[in-house]
């Protein structure tokens, strides 16, 4: 499978925060979903890989083309949403489409008018009057409209009502439907990558933890509860994490039949992609309840 | 092609004012032979220059400064950095074009301006690329708040430095300029002011490549 995006080796000091050694890949014909908390990584992961934020180290590469070398050809094959917009407020829809729609050879007018009637939104009104969801919606309008490949979102679910979010989860089906050869984007809220998602990239703390699909990362994991008393010093390192309370233990863990070998009485469950991912994540252990 | 349309985008975020600046420029000049007449003439055609170019470069800075992340959003579609910033020049050296038209017609109009000689456009050609070779870079650099506070404290600095500079100047001796054929000596004038901006914009494209987006 040919990959959309390569990634390797990307390292960048931010302040106190750094990405360190961050590689992964995107095949071709999948929904990437980029998840961890807040400050694990995400925005700086996509800005990194944008050449929006310079890099210390690393190799880019977008269908087969290096960054580098040539940006211009590869910015004209993907769209991007950035999140809150990012437009000159003051602008109409219209003007600032004028805008951004010379930078691209392959513009079709036709389907950015189609997007603005899709989503109900006038051309003539100013984008400071749109709300939060509209302003999104106005962005995929723009990344949509010159026949991108490759789609990529920060968090373009942060902040919008179910409703709005469901209908862009349908965009970003549509859109894979319709001969788009990737979508990759950033988010918080796992709920949506558990609908629409292929495959899934963790990061904390600007590290890697994984990259598997999305049904053989639900498979690996299982949730186990049980008694307290059958947790001991050895049946504690079969688990990934570990929530501890006086009726009983909760835990997540890849090794399902080890388990059940060695505490015969518990209860398994299957787990979420958030499960995963905070118990993933080394200080959830102890700051909060992975899987209350 | 996309320069000149980072060049519209620029019109574009500060329409409102261009309109204010245009009526400023056409103003100026006859305002001037109406109050000041003895000042009429090349100093009021500098002062609009001055007042169209330089007021509307920082409403446009004040725009980007204002909407950081819509400079962000141009960075990831593929209008590369560098035109980015050249629409800056282009931007003040279109202005400074308009500025000369409507001085010129205005000269036919009123005719205490004097006459619309090359020298005047000349001269001022080499005054904007000086200021816009320091202030484009500067900018860049340090980003549209820091050099504001930079330059306020420079123009608070003027009345104490320029008398030293006018002091060394008696000590320059300029007259071989006036033995030079005018054309070599406007034709260096342009090709300085050209070399000026050419430069400037190299060093500014140089730290714009190097700025972390928002």
């Amino acid at each position: 499978m040919d990959l959309v995006l390569n990634v390797s080796g990307l390292n960048k000091s931010y302040g106190d925060f750094s990405l360190r050694d961050v590689t992964f890949s995107i095949p071709e014909g999948c929904i990437t979903g980029l998840i961890g908390i807040n400050g694990a990584g995400k925005t700086t992961t996509l800005r990194t890989i944008l050449g929006l934020t310079s890099r210390e180290s690393g190799h880019i590469q977008f269908f087969g083309m290096d960054i580098e070398k040539q940006e211009q050809q590869i910015k004209d094959r993907i769209g991007i949403v950035l999140d809150d917009g990012c437009f000159y407020d003051e602008l109409s829809l219209n003007e600032m489409k004028n805008v951004i729609a010379p930078a691209y050879t392959s513009w079709c007018e036709q389907d950015f008018k189609y997007y603005l009637e899709q989503f109900s939104l006038n051309p003539k009104q100013k984008i400071n009057t749109l709300s939060k969801g509209m302003k999104m919606k106005y962005a995929l309008a723009l990344a949509l409209s010159h026949k991108a490949e490759l789609l990529i979102m920060d968090e373009p679910t942060s902040g919008l009502d179910p409703l709005i979010r469901s209908q862009l989860l349908k965009i970003l089906t549509d859109y894979m439907d319709n001969g788009g050869k990737g979508v990759f984007f950033s988010t918080h809220i796992t709920s949506d990558l558990d609908k629409i998602a292929d495959m899934l990239i963790m990061i904390d703390n600007g590290r890697i933890v994984f990259q598997e699909e999305k049904d053989s990362l639900l498979d690996s994991y299982r949730i186990v509860k049980g008694d307290m008393r059958s947790l001991n010093t050895d049946t504690r390192k079969l688990f990934v994490s570990t929530s501890e309370t006086t009726f009983g233990f909760t835990g997540i863990t890849k090794q399902i039949s080890e388990v059940q070998k060695r505490i015969p009485d518990i209860i398994i469950e299957r787990p979420t992609i958030e499960d995963i991912m905070l118990g993933s994540i080394e200080g959830g252990k102890n700051d909060v309840n992975p899987f209350g | 092609m996309m320069l000149i349309h980072l060049v519209k985008r620029d019109f574009l975020i500060v329409k409102k004012y261009v309109l204010l600046m245009f009526v400023v420029c056409v103003i100026i000049p006859p305002f001037m032979v109406w109050r000041v007449p003895e000042y009429a003439g090349p100093m009021s055609f500098v002062l609009s220059a001055i007042f169209a170019i330089f007021m509307l470069l920082q409403y446009v800075s004040l725009k980007e400064y204002q909407y950081p992340r819509a400079s962000t959003m141009l960075c990831t579609t593929p209008y590369p950095r560098k035109l980015l910033v050249l629409s800056k020049y282009v931007f003040c050296l279109v202005n400074y074009a308009v500025c000369c038209v409507i001085f010129w017609i205005e000269t036919f109009i009123f005719a205490e301006l004097g006459g619309f000689h090359f020298e005047m456009p000349i001269l001022m050609f080499l005054v904007l690329a000086v200021f816009l070779g320091v202030y484009l870079p500067v900018q860049y650099k340090l980003g549209y708040e820091k050099t504001k506070f930079a330059f306020v404290v420079i123009i608070m600095a003027s009345p104490f430095v320029f008398p030293q500079l006018l002091k060394m100047e008696d000590g320059i001796n300029l007259d071989f300029l006036n033995a030079l054929p005018p054309a070599l000596l406007y034709g260096g004038i342009i090709l300085i002011g050209l070399m000026i901006l050419i430069a400037s914009a190299c060093v500014s494209v140089e730290f714009y490549k190097k700025t972390d987006l928002e």
